[in-house]
């Protein structure tokens, strides 16, 4: 039986299932991991994202081979993080986050972006989160949300 | 001193929403839990001729109209839309069936084993076939039509605008004390429990909805979860199982509500001095295939007719027209969005043809308290339109930057739109069809639980409501609980939409906190209840349209900078300036957000949001096609609120959700004539749009 | 039902491509999208699937003189943040997807679907690329020009996979890359313009105009750069007018749900106007 292994929030997984699934539904659907949303199918709203091995993707169009051999994380494994509480304390205190769908997505994207640029200028953060959709917030409250973080949280990217 | 209410605390649904802990309908499972998959038409309009169905493997099943108790419609204002197609079909994508059963790859093979045939007939797209006219009148507008020294006369086009909420439409159903319980995406629980009863034939205690975390609604969730509630629970009643119906993308995309495309004809009425005598107005509204909430919509927009103008002579007649399309319904703002579009375009576009300076015009004309309203209600309360204007137009430094975008190779343009929002339902709705009643409970550890239907879709109730609770009893906001509506414990507060929530239920909250607090005994259990009282002053004629169409206004100046690349005609919405008058804002932060995410719905609304059909096939039906903003494109907002306290809200709190996004759209719009030094009459003013506009020689 | 494979090596992906009909899939960001079905069940693939998108061996960005290789499974989020990867390139990085499809899709997928529209075809016409094909008996190397066909359709034979892309750049003095999409980032181009120019003393050494999204294939027309070489920049101004009507009838683009021909054609003229004119610009 040709077996697909990765690492997910730390744990080793060895998983049986088809190579073409998507990985969004292996998370949530076997793993009962429901952190990754569903907004789209298609790549386009970032509900999904998650990090593979620390870079962001879209999990509902990333086959389940492309996991083979790496490290992934979600939103259940990163709140358990140091930076997570920075980013949480951020998006509460500016508001960041209405209803909510796009909130775990928009934490994995914030991730990404400070991990490689500390102390982003709003049009970086503009550009790094692109690949989330709001529909509830214009943005701008995440944005601030990402200044704090990475003000408060200094030293943690 | 106590602490000022409107200070900002953390929403208390922050964490488990940041942490992905917050439990949506489509993360629930449930032992046993089925799938359903909808069978929908794939004409405009016919009649249904024959279906064929394979041969079902066990433990599948199909789920039709013949499959109903009771009513096979959608229990709403009107009885015209049936949960499942029977005979015949109005539009594409209407339901038809429900393949259920445990395999989604087995029910997938089903649904394309499904053969249907049709007698096809002709279908109707344009705006003639009228199934609802409404008309009031103010004054005497014959005559100042007849006097008038000018008339002046233009037409206004809006498009449809999709909620686009990130989480699509779903629900689950089980089978409970024998009848039906749905947890679902909903804006309101009692709209679909009341539906399901219709359609089931069931009494009260046999049908319970329970709100599960919503991602986003916008008014997509206010009715159109009727419908699907209905089809689950026919469904679970027939198998008797848990089934799970959660729509995909673009199949939301396609068959759910949007905002009504509309055809806005105006007439102005102008004298000597160049001072607006009436105003005659038309609005046509696609209604789609069912009526729905149109009529209401209709009417909504309607009363916008003259914004925040007082014109002395009105006559406003409008039209839903059914089309072989996609029914239409609610999404914020609820059809004043395409009026208020059309009423400042319009003056602004009167002042230009007299001469006149359009911010002057327009201030000449601004309305003042004790005023008449278009329907000849009384503006009681303050307006601070002209400090809220002053503020503004300092803060955007809009006068130096009118000036120097007059130079036409700058390809730049600053735009203001000042607009009211009636809150709450129009006229005696809530007295006559709302009824909103409201629950609190002191349990004997002192805490107090809040029971009402009003649901977070992330504009904050939970947050703001345990405030003013707490806040009122000066008890910390952790002992004040409220949970996800369940219509088994939570009295009908009413639908959570119109703007209603703070100003109506809050209401009915706060005096129930007071009268909780005579009654406090402390360990002692205690529920009291409050229900809805129309102010004496309110005074409306449903039929004539005439009298106070709204207990109170709320107000709002959006002011908007824009560049047009002149190579591709794209808009950069740079910046906007906003200011509302929300009585009181119960949390800042909250009202806020409100603001950004509203203005930048009015930014799509304005420039990208573009859907269209072709022969009643939507052809945008995907988030890479239809257009929202991204965080690239969203523009810098600056905001501010003033506080004009309201009577008889709560700590003055007047309606905030809608505000936001009713008036952003011709700001937007104006600032973009500035910029190319030509007219907008329709939006969205797409590139498409421009070029043509700016390839135009004559304008 | 399809085989999926997920090879280890260079070589063994190419076996199964010498023994089957394999669907080649890299980062997935478009065969996911176009084959995705009902949330939870299978795909609708309907070939055999190859996963190359971990073939480790083929993740490289080299750089030799003029020539930047790119291997078939490189990111385009790495080419963004690479030295060796030209500023032009780098501007179409930035705008063509946001970051966490950048991080998936990789520039052969891109070349590999062929789509007109797509923004790294576009900048691999640009940059004269040359597509790297590999199979089990060896190694082809075929012109961009030669290898896209058509909207979908490739010189690739069924047993052959891209390995490398060759793209060659220069010293220019100016680039400019537009997209024009629905929106300011996250969206398919309606068009595209992507222009390079290198002079010396007034005048033209190289030029590379390219057009996205107007016609079955990029607009990348030699015979115009050719005529363009050795001009001075004064020439070009005053041929400007003959330039862009050379260009016109290339530009055939079409109505769709995104945009419609008569805005996707003038667009692509006033952008290469506005390229010859900031090149004239520089008398």
């Amino acid at each position: 039986m040709k077996t697909i292994d990765f690492i997910l929030n730390g744990k080793p997984i060895r998983s049986e299932l088809s190579a073409d699934r998507r990985f969004l539904d292996v998370l949530r659907k076997e793993l009962g991991l429901t952190g990754a949303k569903e907004g789209c199918g298609e790549g386009e709203c970032g509900a999904c994202s998650v990090l593979l091995d620390g870079k962001i993707v879209q999990s509902c169009i990333l086959p389940l081979a492309s996991v083979d051999g790496k490290t992934v994380m979600t939103i259940e494994g990163y709140k358990k993080t140091k930076k997570f509480k920075a980013i949480e304390t951020a998006f509460l205190k500016e508001g960041a986050s209405q209803c909510g769908i796009c909130t775990p997505g928009m934490v994995m994207a914030t991730e990404y972006l400070l991990k490689n640029n500390p102390a982003p200028s709003y049009d970086e953060i503009r550009h790094g989160l692109s690949g989330n959709l709001c529909r509830c917030t214009g943005y701008n409250m995440i944005f601030n949300a990402i200044r704090r973080a990475a003000k408060e949280g200094e030293g943690l990217w | 001193m106590k602490r000022d209410i409107s200070k900002s605390i953390d929403n208390v649904e922050g964490r488990e929403k940041i942490s992905g802990e917050a439990i949506y309908t489509s993360d629930i499972t449930m032992e046993g839990m089925l799938y359903a998959k909808t069978i929908r038409s794939t004409i405009a309009k016919g009649r249904i001729r024959h279906i064929s169905i394979p041969s079902m493997p066990k433990g599948y099943y199909t789920v039709d109209a013949a499959d109903i108790p009771a009513e096979n419609y959608v229990h709403m204002l009107h009885e015209d839309w049936p949960v499942f197609a029977e005979n015949s079909v109005n539009h594409i994508g209407e339901p038809i069936m429900l393949i259920v059963g445990p395999d989604k790859e087995v029910i997938k093979d089903i649904v394309g084993d499904v053969k249907i045939t049709y007698d096809e007939q002709t279908p109707v797209f344009d705006l003639s076939d009228s199934h609802k006219a409404l008309e009031f009148t103010k004054g005497n507008p014959k005559h100042a039509f007849k006097k008038a020294h000018k008339i002046i006369t233009y037409g206004y086009e809006t498009s449809y605008q999709e909620q686009t909420y990130i989480e699509p439409q779903g629900f689950i159903g089980y089978p409970e004390n024998d009848g039906v319980t749905l947890i679902g995406s909903i804006q309101c629980p009692y709209y679909v429990k009341n539906a399901v009863k219709t359609t089931m034939g069931m009494d009260d205690d046999k049908v319970r909805v329970i709100q599960a975390a919503v991602g986003g609604a916008f008014g997509g969730k206010e009715e159109y979860p009727s419908l699907i509630g209905c089809q689950l629970a026919v469904a679970v009643a027939k198998v008797g199982k848990p089934i799970k119906l959660v729509f995909e993308r673009e199949e939301d995309m396609e068959v759910t509500t949007k905002r009504h495309p509309a055809k806005i004809h105006m007439e102005a009425a102008v004298d000597e001095t160049g001072h607006i005598r009436g105003i005659r107005s038309h609005i046509g509204i696609d209604g789609g295939a069912y009526m729905g909430l149109s009529q209401v919509v209709l009417s909504r927009g309607m009363l916008a007719v003259t914004n925040a103008y007082t014109i002395d002579h009105v006559n406003c007649k409008g039209d839903v027209y059914l089309t072989n399309t996609v029914p239409n319904g609610a999404f914020r703002g609820f059809g004043a969005p395409q009026m208020i579009f059309a009423i400042e375009m319009f003056i602004n576009h009167i002042a230009e043809d007299l001469g006149e300076n359009p911010l002057e015009y327009k201030m000449r004309h601004m309305a003042a308290q004790g005023d008449l309203t278009a329907t000849g209600g009384v503006f009681r309360d303050p307006i601070l339109l002209n400090e809220m204007l002053e503020t503004i137009m300092e803060d955007s430094a809009y006068h130096e930057k009118h000036k120097a975008y007059q130079d036409p190779d700058v390809f730049k343009g600053i735009g203001m739109s000042w607009f009211l929002h009636g809150c709450g339902f129009t006229g005696s709705g809530e007295q006559e069809k709302i009824r909103a009643r409201i629950r609190l409970k002191k349990d004997d550890k002192d805490d107090v639980h809040i029971l009402i239907a009003a649901v977070d879709m992330g504009q904050g109730p939970k947050t703001t409501m345990r405030k003013l609770v707490a806040s009122l009893l000066e008890i910390p906001i952790e002992n004040v609980h409220f949970k996800n509506p369940d219509t088994r414990y939570v009295t009908d507060s009413g639908p959570t939409v119109a703007s209603r929530t703070m100003m109506v239920v809050g209401g009915l909250v706060a005096r129930a906190t007071r009268k909780l607090s005579e009654q406090w005994v402390s360990g002692q259990e205690l529920v009291v209840e409050e229900s809805y009282r129309q102010p004496d002053y309110v005074k409306w004629d449903q039929d004539t349209m005439t009298g106070d169409a709204y207990p109170a206004y709320s107000w709002g100046i959006n002011v908007t900078e824009v560049a047009v690349d002149p190579n591709t005609y794209e808009v950069k919405v740079k910046d906007m300036w906003n200011i509302y008058d929300v009585g009181k804002a119960i949390d800042e932060r909250v009202v806020l957000g409100q603001a950004d995410g509203g203005q930048a719905q009015a930014v799509g609304y304005a420039t990208l949001e573009k859907m269209e059909h072709n022969a009643g096939k939507l052809l945008q039906k995907n988030l890479t096609d239809y257009i929202i903003p991204t965080a690239a494109d969203t523009p810098r907002m600056h905001n501010k609120l003033i506080d004009n306290p309201y009577p008889l809200g709560p700590y003055g709190a007047k309606g905030a959700g809608e505000l936001t996004l009713v008036g952003g759209a011709p700001s937007v719009a104006l600032a973009i004539e500035q910029a190319i030094g030509r007219r907008i009459y329709k939006i969205p003013a797409t590139p498409e749009h421009l070029m043509e506009l700016m390839n135009h020689e004559d304008h | 039902m399809v085989d999926n494979v997920i090879p280890k090596s260079l070589d063994e992906a190419l076996e199964h491509l010498a023994k089957g009909d394999y669907q080649i899939i890299n980062g997935g960001t478009d065969l996911m999208v176009k084959n995705r079905a009902w949330s939870e069940t299978r795909l609708d693939f309907k070939k055999n699937m190859l996963y190359v998108r971990s073939l480790e061996a083929l993740d490289y960005i080299k750089r030799e003189n003029n020539v930047l290789r790119i291997g078939a499974t490189t990111s385009l989020e790495s080419l963004l943040y690479h030295e060796h990867v030209p500023s032009v390139m780098k501007e179409c990085l930035h705008l063509f997807a946001s970051p966490a499809i950048r991080n998936m899709a990789t520039l052969s997928g891109n070349i590999g679907n062929a789509s007109p529209a797509g923004d790294g075809l576009l900048i691999t016409y640009l940059l004269d690329g040359v597509i790297v094909l590999v199979n089990a008996e060896g190694v082809r190397k075929v012109r961009i020009n030669d290898y896209v066909k058509g909207p979908g359709t490739t010189d690739r034979r069924s047993d052959e996979m891209i390995k490398e892309i060759q793209l060659h750049d220069d010293a220019f003095d100016y680039t400019v890359f537009n997209k024009v999409g629905g929106r300011a980032s996250d969206s398919i181009s309606k068009t595209s313009f992507a222009g390079a120019v290198r002079h010396e003393k007034g005048i033209i050494k190289d030029i590379r105009i390219a057009i996205g999204a107007v016609a079955a294939t990029v607009i990348k027309d030699k015979s115009v750069e050719h005529m363009l070489r050795g001009q001075s920049i004064h020439q070009l101004k005053e041929k400007i007018p003959q330039i862009l009507e050379a260009y016109e009838p290339h530009i055939q683009p079409i109505d769709d749900q995104r945009s419609n021909r008569s805005y996707r054609k003038k667009v692509a003229m006033n952008l290469l106007e506005a390229f010859l004119r900031q090149i004239a610009s520089k008398e």
